[in-house]
């Protein structure tokens, strides 16, 4: 099965030790959605493929 | 009708206070009136009370007695994050409603030092994490320029006061522009020193390593004055602005601009060129990851601060604020890691261009003051959050720790336009300078 952006705002939720509802998750979701894609055009401006990486 | 005293500039007030042709009774009692006709604004959580009018009694038989004190006997509004010995201290929130501090935060002892009259404890955005001061505990700030239209924030209430003739200058926090955004859209001075000039002891902290305490004021004068007082640092000598190099912030994150607020800018630099200064464009395109960097390094950096409460009581927050702590506490290392590698790049960045000019000149805000309860704005072809785009072009240097000061500068309609300044580490001599030189062109 598909794990969506929900189930894993969900699971990093529970892991930070935070108590949401379904409500919460669905509130916080945009949000969440808009930092991950923050947080990925960061990283691939601060660490580009390696040139020659054989991984 | 606004009494003529009541919006007098804080030098003038404390010039006129030592020569003792104004008593600080009289004075108390004029910023109590305009407090009393703006309490629908919501300056204030806790307004000055009796003691302030003890304080000013004292004051008088000091100045009698000619004592010393830069302030004495001038009434200063601080930002209710503050602590403040033996009054309580919110930081706009439910949780501390009731929280009455045993010390005097740092800047607070400076003022009581310089004989300052504490002068009650101004609103502010919840824990200072936002820009509306919209408080959903002590009320929603109001615009004094226009009562449908947002303060800004986090200090909104600071910011207030000082427009409205409610005291003589206020001290705020600026942790993403929370001192420059409401000074710009309400229309007053503010300034954000160089991090570490003004100590931050006993000031709620919401991002350790952005939050910088400053002064509200009416004047670049006033600005200068309440500087030296808490920081501590002796005044300035005189400075020769002729000849200084000015960098005009073009393109990343000054591209969207409302063209109002872009006019006065030029115009801004226009004038500084008229009046002798070399003006010319820079680019930094780094600053384009100025978003990004901000949003990590804070979110993980307030959620930190509130690791305990965000867990054990999350309803006793506003929707706002809960939302950003619960999505703070999930920052990983890596991320936060990260974020401060690019923090290092912009730094680095900023630093090539100081090499080339000593000050750079932006808009403080992308906008004019937004309508209470606006959250996004349009231009054309994109949308932008309201929050996002007011701390655009002010929370590089909270990244930075570099000095920053918003003057007004004219308006769009009724609302007011500020014109940053950005100074070199320490430098807040030569900013200041232009500064007052930029208060004086627009008159």
């Amino acid at each position: 099965m598909a794990v969506t952006e929900r189930d894993r705002l969900a699971a990093a939720a529970r892991a930070a030790g935070l108590r949401l509802g379904s409500g919460d998750l669905d509130r916080l979701l945009p949000a969440y959605k808009r930092y991950v894609a923050l947080v990925e055009e960061l990283s691939a401006y601060l660490t580009p493929e390696p040139v020659g990486s054989n991984d | 009708m606004t009494d003529p005293l009541a919006t007098r500039s804080m030098t003038a007030v404390a010039r006129a206070l030592r020569a003792q042709t104004l008593s600080p009774v009289e004075l108390v009692d004029a910023y109590l009136e305009r407090i009393e006709a703006g309490r629908d604004l919501k300056a204030f959580i806790t307004e000055p009370g009796a003691d302030a009018r003890r304080q000013a009694r004292r004051a008088a038989d000091r100045l009698a007695h000619r004592e010393a004190g830069a302030l004495l006997g001038v009434p200063i509004a601080l930002k209710d994050l503050f602590a403040t010995r033996g009054a309580r201290t919110t930081v706009g929130s439910r949780i501390l409603r009731d929280w009455v501090p045993t010390r005097d935060a740092a800047v607070v002892t400076r003022l009581r030092q310089a004989g300052a009259i504490i002068f009650g404890k101004t609103n502010l955005h919840e824990f200072a994490y936002g820009v509306s001061t919209a408080n959903p505990w002590w009320g929603v700030a109001r615009n004094p320029v226009d009562r449908s239209r947002s303060p800004g924030g986090s200090s909104g209430g600071s910011a207030i006061a000082v427009v409205a003739g409610m005291c003589a200058a206020a001290v705020g926090s600026d942790t993403g522009g929370s001192i420059r955004i409401p000074a710009a859209l309400c229309g007053c001075v503010g300034l954000k020193p160089t991090r570490g000039a003004i100590p931050l002891e006993g000031a709620y902290p919401l991002g350790w390593t952005l939050d910088h305490p400053g002064p509200l004021t009416r004047t670049v004068a006033d600005a200068s004055l309440l500087y030296q007082v808490l920081s501590g640092r002796p005044a300035p000598g005189r400075v020769r602005t002729r000849g200084l190099r000015v960098g005009l912030l073009r393109g990343s994150i000054t591209d969207r601009i409302l063209p109002g607020v872009r006019a006065r800018i030029e115009a801004a630099a226009r004038e500084l060129r008229r009046a002798g200064l070399q003006v010319r464009e820079v680019t930094i395109p780094e600053l384009a990851w100025t978003v990004a960097t901000q949003l990590v390094t804070l979110r993980a950096e307030a959620s930190a601060v509130h690791a305990r409460w965000i867990r054990q009581r999350p309803r006793a927050y506003g929707t706002d604020v809960r939302a950003r702590l619960q999505l703070g506490a999930l920052v990983s290392g890596p991320d936060y890691a990260m974020a401060q590698r690019a923090r290092e790049r912009i730094r680095e960045a900023i630093g090539r261009v100081f090499e080339r000019v000593d000050l750079l000149l932006l808009a403080t805000t992308p906008i004019t003051a937004p309508l209470i309860g606006e959250r996004r704005v349009r231009w054309r072809g994109a949308e932008e959050p309201v929050d996002g785009t007011l701390v655009r072009l002010t929370s590089p240097f909270n990244l930075t720790g570099l000095p920053a000061l918003s003057i007004p500068y004219g308006a769009v309609g009724r609302l007011p336009v500020g014109v940053q300044l950005v100074g070199q580490w320490n430098d807040e001599a030569r900013m200041l300078a232009v500064g007052r030189l930029i208060e004086e062109l627009r008159q």
